[in-house]
């Protein structure tokens, strides 16, 4: 009769508040963690106090039934990038959906759709690069499309076109070739080379005057 | 593709001549025209200028929604943002530099080859060959282009072998905005858009010495080629040009 009330409540109280502790000895005994930590203790609701250690404590099984996901995206997130260090000469094609980092040269293509790609200040790449997010800090010679944003660095070196629906630019960078914007829409879709549509926007501004 | 009553209303639109095109900002640039100059801006940051060149020129590409720019100074964030955000298409050559470093190049090659040839090479041959690695764009391709006051920085035989390239790359109707200084210049800048009529000076490492001063009688002679012109003289003598195809 006193019991069962209680033991419908375990979902609605935060674990780590004051009044949930006769709760949190129910979910958390089957627990191999808390009955080690607290196999001298007496039950009573001193009892208690180890547990609550336990919760933050190592995850292998109390955190990881509640974080999985967040823990699997946290780590690819954080994940050191693929990199080309200097000295390192590549010639071909790269694709897949690592984060790249590339202070070595790189000759070809770069077609990294959901990653970052970053060329460090010692990068020397001749390719077009297709990304997420493409940061450029050294030299490069090709087309850069990107998904989210282009940054060009003070000491970036960039020939060719730029398509993003944003971009960075720090004072000291040297662009030669033309920037422009894709809206969010667009920027999921075309290869980097993709050509223009010259027809609808080469209009003749001579429509003020041919008199004078 | 345009019906009757819209070519007809182009045409009543269009104006015969840059006088005859009333501006829906009449007013400010009336009071532009009173006070004396740019110089004379409002802001008290000496490197900021208000620049009636800049305004004429935005208004001489604004019928073309997405239009093509050609900046000829460095990549600066806020010019680039300028322009995409009113929906043209910007390109950037930073001219002067690419000068700089063709002429570097071209002097260590020099010295690096046989001093017996002898050859004599002058700045009309290097020019050309400048040429085919720079500027490098389809014919009546841009526009509008921005040569900022580069052109006071090329030796004036290298000037009209860029002017005719440039001249090439406009589209017809065109539009070229230039700086041209009254005297030496101190100090080097460059140029970058703040808004609509205001443009930054910022100071930079000198690149390349102030070459020469043209004399409007060298500038139409230069442009020759060009339709029309209009030129807004400041208050520091600056002229700031615009040159239509």
């Amino acid at each position: 009769m006193w019991r069962k009330p209680n033991e419908g409540k375990p979902s609605s109280q935060p674990a780590n508040s004051p009044g949930s502790v006769p709760n949190q000895t129910k979910v958390m005994t089957p627990l191999p963690v808390s009955t080690e930590s607290q196999a001298p203790v007496p039950q009573t609701p001193v009892l208690h106090a180890p547990i609550h250690q336990a919760v933050p404590a190592p995850p292998p099984i109390i955190s990881a039934p509640v974080t999985k996901t967040p823990a699997i995206s946290a780590v690819r997130e954080n994940s050191a990038p693929s990199r080309i260090g200097s000295g390192l000469k590549i010639r071909g094609e790269l694709s897949g959906n690592a984060d790249l980092f590339v202070d070595g040269e790189l000759q070809g293509k770069i077609a990294l759709g959901d990653a970052r790609v970053t060329i460090g200040p010692s990068g020397r790449v001749q390719a077009d690069i297709e990304a997420r997010n493409i940061v450029i800090e050294g030299s490069v010679q090709g087309n850069l499309k990107a998904r989210e944003s282009v940054h060009l660095s003070s000491t970036s070196r960039v020939q060719g076109s730029i398509l993003t629906p944003r971009i960075g630019i720090d004072d000291g960078a040297r662009l030669r070739g033309k920037v422009e914007m894709l809206r969010a829409s667009e920027a999921g879709g075309s290869p980097a080379s993709e050509p223009e549509k010259d027809s609808d926007v080469l209009r003749p501004v001579h429509a003020r005057s041919t008199e004078a | 593709m345009f019906c009757g009553q819209c070519m007809r209303e182009a045409r009543k639109r269009r104006p015969m001549n840059w006088m005859a095109k009333t501006r829906p900002n009449a007013t400010a640039a009336a009071t532009a025209r009173t006070t004396p100059g740019p110089s004379a801006s409002q802001s008290s940051n000496p490197n900021v200028r208000v620049s009636n060149g800049l305004k004429e020129f935005l208004w001489l590409i604004s019928d073309v929604p997405h239009g093509r720019i050609l900046d000829l100074g460095p990549v600066w964030q806020s010019t680039v943002a300028f322009f995409v955000d009113k929906g043209y298409r910007i390109s950037t050559e930073d001219l002067l530099r690419t000068w700089k470093d063709f002429q570097t190049d071209e002097e260590e090659r020099q010295r690096a080859s046989t001093s017996a040839e002898g050859e004599k090479v002058t700045q009309a041959m290097l020019a050309e060959k400048f040429l085919e690695k720079a500027l490098q764009y389809p014919s009546e391709h841009f526009h509008g282009i921005l040569a900022w006051d580069l052109l006071d920085y090329f030796d004036p035989q290298v000037v009209p072998f860029l002017l005719e390239r440039l001249f090439n790359s406009l589209y017809p109707g065109g539009v070229v905005l230039t700086l041209f200084h009254s005297r030496a210049v101190e100090r080097y800048n460059r140029y970058r858009i703040v808004d609509s009529q205001t443009i930054e000076l910022v100071p930079s490492p000198t690149i390349a010495v102030h070459a020469h001063v043209f004399q409007n009688r060298e500038l139409m002679d230069l442009f020759g080629k060009f339709r029309s012109s209009k030129t807004f003289v400041g208050r520091d003598q600056v002229r700031e040009s615009l040159f239509l195809k």
